[in-house]
């Protein structure tokens, strides 16, 4: 009874995996090749088992277990053939194993240099500044520069400094979130007073938990939320974190408009942008 | 086991009471977990830009439609406004006043959002989703259901609304043809992934607000959506060109909202975490089982 | 003379006895394959648990090299021009860009990258139940401390493994993940950021971390885990495993199933059986459709973004954590990253690495175990390692915070709050219930067994009284005599023929 059972799953694992090949000829679709490989497999290896369990002797039997430990004598020959063959020769030259010992202690730390050093540059630069400057234009993703007129209260888009918006590492660090948040001159924190001109509140996108982009705004709670881990910055107070892991709140951006009523930002960012490091003071 | 007999039983009930009893307690309690919301009763600066074929009523001057071949905003015709005011006095006045302006009968300033100045778009949106009549007044997010006017009792009572202080946005129709689906994913990712997901099912937000899943949103609600901002969400104008926006409707109604499986199951777009949980307890689960044949109970 | 000689009697077996004679002369294996044979494997059903996770490696391996065929592990950018519409005419990573080729233009690409991808979340579960399985059996007492060294290596290896191995494809969701690791990297004090500018050479994205990670997962950490794997199964096979108490078995045998052909049979069936169920769910099951998530930009983002299974649990302990960070003398230490992130893991594995040496100092138990506990009979080991998984699966849980939220309708700050106390409430609660549970059973005769019917029936008092059936012969779940395994080589003299095997009569 059981031989025909395993006869019977035998035929069809064979007859699935030849399927699978006409499956894969056919190029039919993706989830046939997988159907038919894997219940053409798990039938052979229902029949494997079965043939195993119920047509092979059946046990149990039994194995006896010798000492793992060697005996006295060997253990005792082995460690003074390490210790006395080795110390021996280590005692009758001392000088020359200490310097050996040096000479191997040296070279297993300076050839690690390469394998640090070199990997990449010391870490500076972005690390502390973004590319944001003195009369930067405040660009969109796709290059097109902001006005004053082109957003309305609870407004929210992704700014970029002018030039940096498609680059990898322009967009890492230089990525800012731009709010409308009223019509007039806002005031986040005291010295910030020409900070946000008409009502527009820029800041650093980057989160200062983790560095994830800060995208999700809820315009009627005006709080800024990462996606990430729910920290919560309120965006009428300098993005202070009001729940969530973030420590830190978001770096703003100072804003100015030029005389074309087009956004720029005064300078770069007072401290640097993301997640807190050890130089960040 | 004598478990019965033990105060086990009484700390299993706490255990699955007390989280019970803290939900429930939230639940109830959002608002008053929850910062004060102030409404926006004011909008300037509200439009579309790129707006070309604007079309004027020839009599009396007034904008009828404006927009492009991407979307075509139609502003509600004045000869629905009494159907509009009776409607919206039957449904709507009990809580936003009969004046539209949220000064309900008892006199109460602000305790329900002003609805002039918002454009028709914005009034359209909240009733033909069904999100208006609100079912539960006092929620801190009112959710889409099934609404309780049709298509057409809706754009009447925007256009009563809209005529006691005619604004921007006018109700729009998407034409998807010569959309682009990739701008439309790039946008999507871009402004719209960070609450609704990348998949578009949605999530919750701060203090019980929420995302809405984008799974059964109709094109035109979409752009409504997008150019008044509900609720929570940032009212994109300025910064999206309604060629931009027919890009995310194309690809919002086509990928997201019927996206391709090639795989499989989609196990509801939920992620690595639905598929942990497929891994570990269909994937291991079945294995250990096949194990338990394979061996031996002793 | 200076030849050894070689002429030897034939072997009665035809043709594969004299390859077996070709392979002896050169290889001496014909003393060391008996004893091999011989092996008798313990085949209780948690002993498979382990082997779960091995095929599920083989199977890594073998679409893994599949994979490489067709990946390119380069951020340089293209445009895209392939059968997914909504990608056409982006400029997309290589890297992307060949994985999503690799889903939709390479016939059976996807039904790899699916069963890859699956296969590692089984292994890194396989490995969870096999070490879970371990622990409560106690079976890494002495001798076998070094194998749970050596298994607890490779849970950490297969873990950073399976993260290294689903960023690759540089989608936004996985991109994400390579954001918070290298936040992670950076707040480690003094030298954080100098690992991470070594390592992504510069400030993060850079454009080396794709290839360095590819070859990290590609190569050495595969053949570290292949050293490790072998030493593993090398260290079980000269050790022999361990097997519960029992009839006939003691602290000095192994009573089971001999290696051929039983075990191998039912290892090879099994191995089959694993592979069809990875790659039965690389069929139906949709894994990680990268290309619905969209390359990966620093600016963009997703909400609800969870790595895989076997990081959630530091998603989650970041989620619910306060925001600390010690800010003084001009520098900045983000405890809200660091003491989850770093210093958490290190203790947790720290831990499990010392756990041998601290039931030991705890116990004073330093004798050799080949024979495993019943774990409801050693409660307070079980109290512990159910404490342990109450508490990651608690903080596992904390990852999906505002997916509860969403589900449950409920404000997702009181859900972070309530995770926060359940943190601390669930784990203490687990402790004691374990504990009583275990004391309970081993009080219960007969737990764990079978089932055995019972007569009842009336006294004349009105009391009832329970008997136990006497059980039918087909019912009856006999455990036989262990035997030892025939030979079937008639020996001249009476020496062993190799260690281990007794001789039985014929």
């Amino acid at each position: 009874m059981v031989e025909q059972v395993i006869t019977g799953l035998f035929i069809f694992g064979l007859l699935f995996t030849l399927l699978f090949a006409v499956a894969f000829v056919q190029n039919w679709a993706p989830w046939t090749l997988g159907a038919t490989l894997g219940t053409g497999m798990s039938l052979f290896g229902i029949g494997i088992i079965a043939w195993g369990k119920y047509l092979m002797p059946r046990g149990p039997f039994v194995e006896e277990r010798h000492d793992l430990a060697s005996s006295d004598e060997e253990r005792e020959a082995f460690t003074a053939a390490i210790v006395e063959r080795g110390g021996g020769v280590i005692k009758r030259r001392k000088f020359l194993a200490g310097l050996l010992g040096t000479g191997v202690g040296a070279f297993s730390i300076v050839s690690l240099f390469p394998w640090v050093r070199s990997l990449g540059p010391m870490p500076k630069g972005t690390l502390f500044h973004t590319d944001w400057g003195k009369g930067s234009y405040l660009v969109d993703i796709s290059g097109r520069r902001i006005n004053v007129s082109d957003l309305t209260i609870g407004s929210l888009v992704t700014v970029f400094p002018e030039g940096m918006e498609h680059t990898d590492n322009g967009q890492a660090v230089d990525q800012t979130v731009l709010i409308r948040v009223t019509n007039q001159d806002f005031t986040t924190r005291k010295g910030r007073e020409t900070w946000a001109p008409q009502g527009y509140v820029a800041y650093s996108k980057l989160c200062t938990h983790l560095g994830c982009p800060v995208g999700l705004y809820e315009q009627e709670l005006e709080l800024l939320v990462c996606p990430c881990h729910q920290s919560m910055f309120n965006v009428t107070n300098g993005a202070m974190p009001t729940f969530g892991p973030a420590p830190r709140p978001l770096p703003q951006l100072p804003l100015m408009v030029d005389s074309n009523g087009f956004l720029q930002s005064q300078s770069d960012f007072h401290e640097p942008v993301g997640p807190g490091f050890w130089e960040r003071s | 086991m004598k478990l019965r007999h033990t105060p086990l039983l009484l700390i299993a009930t706490a255990l699955v009471a007390g989280p019970l009893v803290l939900f429930a307690d939230a639940a109830g309690a959002g608002t008053s977990s929850s910062p004060a919301i102030t409404y926006q009763t004011s909008r300037i600066n509200a439009g579309t830009p790129n707006s070309t074929n604007v079309t004027k009523d020839p009599k009396t001057g007034a904008i009828t439609s404006y927009g492009d071949s991407a979307i075509t905003y139609t502003v509600p015709s004045p000869a629905l406004n009494a159907l509009g005011q009776s409607l919206y006095l039957q449904n709507c006045a009990s809580c936003h006043g009969t004046e539209a302006n949220g000064v309900p009968a008892d006199g109460t300033q602000g305790a329900y959002p002003n609805l002039q100045g918002l454009g028709a778009a914005t009034i359209d949106f909240w009733i033909a989703s069904g999100r208006m009549p609100a079912a539960d007044p006092r929620s801190v997010q009112a959710e889409r259901r099934v609404p309780r006017l049709t298509d057409q009792q809706a754009v009447a009572i925007s256009a009563w609304v809209n005529s006691l202080a005619p604004s921007y946005p006018a109700i729009p129709s998407v034409n998807v043809k010569d959309g682009n689906y990739s701008n439309g994913q790039a946008l999507f990712a871009l402004n719209c992934a960070a609450c609704h997901t990348i998949e578009g099912a949605g999530d919750a937000l701060a203090f019980d607000t929420y995302a809405p899943s984008l799974r059964h949103i109709p094109g035109y609600q979409i752009v409504e959506a997008i150019r008044s901002g509900p609720g929570n969400m940032p009212r994109f104008t300025g910064n999206l060109s309604d060629a931009q926006v027919r890009d995310i409707v194309k690809y919002v109604t086509s990928y997201v909202q019927h996206p391709q499986n090639p795989g499989g199951l989609g196990l509801g777009g939920l992620g690595p975490v639905a598929e942990g949980f497929v891994a570990l307890l269909i994937g291991v689960g079945l294995l250990a089982l096949a194990g338990y044949w394979v061996g031996e109970r002793e | 003379m200076s030849t050894i000689n070689t002429t030897r009697k034939s072997n009665p077996y035809g043709k594969v006895g004299q390859v077996i004679n070709e392979l002896d002369d050169r290889l001496g294996l014909a003393k060391g394959g008996r004893t091999l044979l011989d092996k008798v494997f313990p085949d209780h059903w948690s002993f498979m648990l382990g082997e779960i996770a091995l095929y599920s490696f083989v199977v890594l391996l073998v679409t893994g090299i599949f994979l490489t065929l067709f990946y390119v592990p380069s951020s340089t950018l293209v445009v895209y021009h392939g059968a997914y519409l909504p990608l056409v005419g982006q400029k997309i990573s290589q890297a992307y860009a060949s994985s999503v080729d690799l889903s939709f233009a390479v016939r059976g690409g996807l039904l790899m990258r699916q069963m890859h991808h699956w296969a590692c979340d089984i292994f890194v579960g396989g490995i969870l139940v096999h070490m879970a399985r371990v622990f409560f059996t106690g079976a890494f007492r002495k001798p076998r401390e070094g194998n749970w060294t050596i298994g607890t290596t490779l849970l950490v290896l297969s873990i950073a493994e399976g993260f290294l191995g689903y960023s690759l494809p540089d989608d936004l969701v996985s991109g994400t993940g390579i954001r918070i690791a290298y936040s992670i990297i950076e707040s480690v004090p003094v030298v954080g950021t100098y690992i991470a500018f070594f390592l992504f050479g510069g400030n993060f994205p850079g454009t080396v971390v794709l290839g360095r990670f590819f070859i990290i997962h590609v190569l050495l950490i595969p053949l570290v885990l292949l050293g490790l794997v072998g030493a593993h199964l090398f260290m079980l096979v000269q050790q022999k495993h361990t097997q519960f108490p029992g009839k006939g078995r003691t602290e000095k045998n192994v009573v089971g199933t001999p290696m051929y052909p039983v075990f191998m049979a039912k290892t090879t069936g099994f191995l089959f059986i694993v592979g069809g169920a990875i790659a039965l769910l690389g069929a139906f099951a949709q894994i990680n459709p990268i290309w619905q998530f969209g390359f990966y930009e620093p600016a963009r983002i997703s909400y609800a973004v969870q790595p895989d299974f076997y990081m959630g649990f530091l998603d989650g302990i970041l989620r619910i954590w306060p925001a600390w960070q010690f800010n003084a003398f001009g520098h900045t230490i983000p405890l809200e990253v660091t003491l989850p992130t770093v210093v958490f893991p290190t203790i947790l594995f720290a831990l499990v690495y010392a756990w041998p040496t601290i039931e030991r100092k705890y116990t004073g138990d330093n004798e050799l175990h080949n024979l495993l506990d019943r774990p409801s009979f050693r409660p307070k080991r079980t109290a512990v390692g159910v404490t342990m998984f109450v508490f990651l699966a608690t903080i596992f849980v904390g990852s999906s915070t505002d997916v509860i939220a969403n589900f449950f309708k409920v404000s997702l700050n009181t859900v972070l709050v309530e995770m926060r106390v359940l943190t601390f409430v669930l784990p203490a609660l687990a402790y004691p219930i374990t504990l009583k549970i275990c004391k309970e059973m081993q009080g219960f005769s007969g737990a764990g067994k079978r089932k055995t019917t019972n007569i009842v029936t009336r006294t004349e008092e009105g009391e009832y009284v329970a008997t136990p059936a006497p059980v039918y012969v087909d019912d009856a779940h006999e455990e036989l005599d262990a035997l030892p395994v025939p030979t079937f080589v008639v020996e001249e003299d009476e020496t062993m023929v190799s260690t281990g095997v007794r001789r039985a009569e014929r």
